[in-house]
């Protein structure tokens, strides 16, 4: 071990902290410390997301998975279930599902090969459904499979929404030990929580398509 | 790739074609590109002019000691319509960032005519 080096990032460290305190420390004087809350609730039974959805949230056993610096979904909630692992529910609104065609099914084909991938489960699908969801056209797609070597199986429904130019999903996945029974009453919530979902501002692609107009593009 | 594929229709917009680059051989390009069903073209670059000349490498050298081609790393290059390079970005490219840009690019472009 070079001690010199060390010392040097221990410095290093030092300022840093130094540095980050003085700066938080400042923000305190000049702002009264108020986070800014995910979840706002209405009068109306539903909750506000950042003021960009409107949804019924799930029970407050639930937690809510926020996206802080881009990835797989915008958000989503999480309970963990009694039994042994992975005994535990998401779902989820994905602004980006996989794929790239803008046709519903041959999204929905392309996304099934995709949906679980890294998992090992060998996922089927068990049922294909167009339909409409806040009268937006929809797939409705269920799915269920096992990975026997690690002991797990999943259940999950997803819906690819046509919207704009684009498609967006909601997805629910249900996991359990091989020797564990699926639960309804979490499919209940992602159902509530998707026929209760608003967009109330344009998103990015819908603001940058207007963009284009404006341009002549 | 996936997500440069679903703004396809908004490249074409702005005017932009995308290309991949990639060291793999064509073969294997062949594959990728039919499994992520890419409608892009995927350039094979097995011997990295193309990585160099962009300069991908960073802080490895393109060529190991014995001659054997070092892998590129991720980045994003827009090369504007009279070959100059404006934008260059390494890791995972950011789409949205990316559109903006080229929105941006666009624009000049048109000012300029």
């Amino acid at each position: 071990m070079n001690h010199k080096t060390t010392l040097a990032r221990i410095l290093g460290t030092t300022v840093a902290l130094a540095a980050m305190i003085a700066l938080f420390a400042g923000c305190a004087a000049l702002q009264p410390a108020e986070k800014p809350k995910a979840l706002t609730p209405t009068d109306r039974g539903t909750v506000l997301f950042l003021d960009k959805y409107e949804f019924k949230r799930p029970p407050q056993n639930w937690a809510l998975m926020k996206n802080l610096e881009g990835g797989d979904f915008e958000l989503g909630f999480l309970v963990i279930e009694k039994g042994s692992f992975p005994s535990q529910t998401t779902f989820m609104f994905d602004e980006e599902p996989y794929g790239g065609s803008r046709d519903l099914e041959n999204r929905a084909k392309y996304y099934c090969t995709r949906f679980l991938f890294n998992s090992g489960i060998d996922l089927r699908v068990t049922q294909t459904e167009k339909t409409q969801i806040n009268g937006l056209d929809s797939v409705a797609i269920s799915m269920e499979g096992e990975n026997p070597s690690r002991d797990e199986k999943a259940k999950s429904k997803v819906y690819l929404v046509k919207k704009g130019n684009r498609i967006v999903s909601f997805v629910c996945t249900m996991w359990r030990p091989m020797n564990g029974t699926y639960a309804q009453e979490p499919f209940d919530y992602f159902e509530t929580f998707v026929q209760s979902f608003k967009f109330l501002k344009k998103d990015f692609y819908e603001n940058f398509e207007d963009e284009l107009k404006k341009a002549g593009l | 790739m996936e997500a440069h594929n679903r703004d396809l229709y908004l490249y074409k917009r702005l005017s932009t074609q995308v290309l991949g680059v990639s060291m793999d051989d064509p073969i294997t390009l062949k594959h990728f590109a039919e499994s992520l069903q890419l409608e892009f073209p995927i350039i094979s670059n097995v011997l990295p002019w193309m990585g160099m000349a962009y300069g991908a490498y960073r802080d490895k050298p393109p060529f190991l000691p014995d001659g054997t081609p070092n892998w590129f790393g991720r980045r994003t290059v827009i090369v504007d319509k009279k070959g100059i390079i404006r934008f260059i970005k390494d890791g995972s490219p950011d789409n949205k960032e990316i559109l903006k840009f080229l929105l941006n690019l666009e624009k000049e472009f048109r000012g300029k005519k």
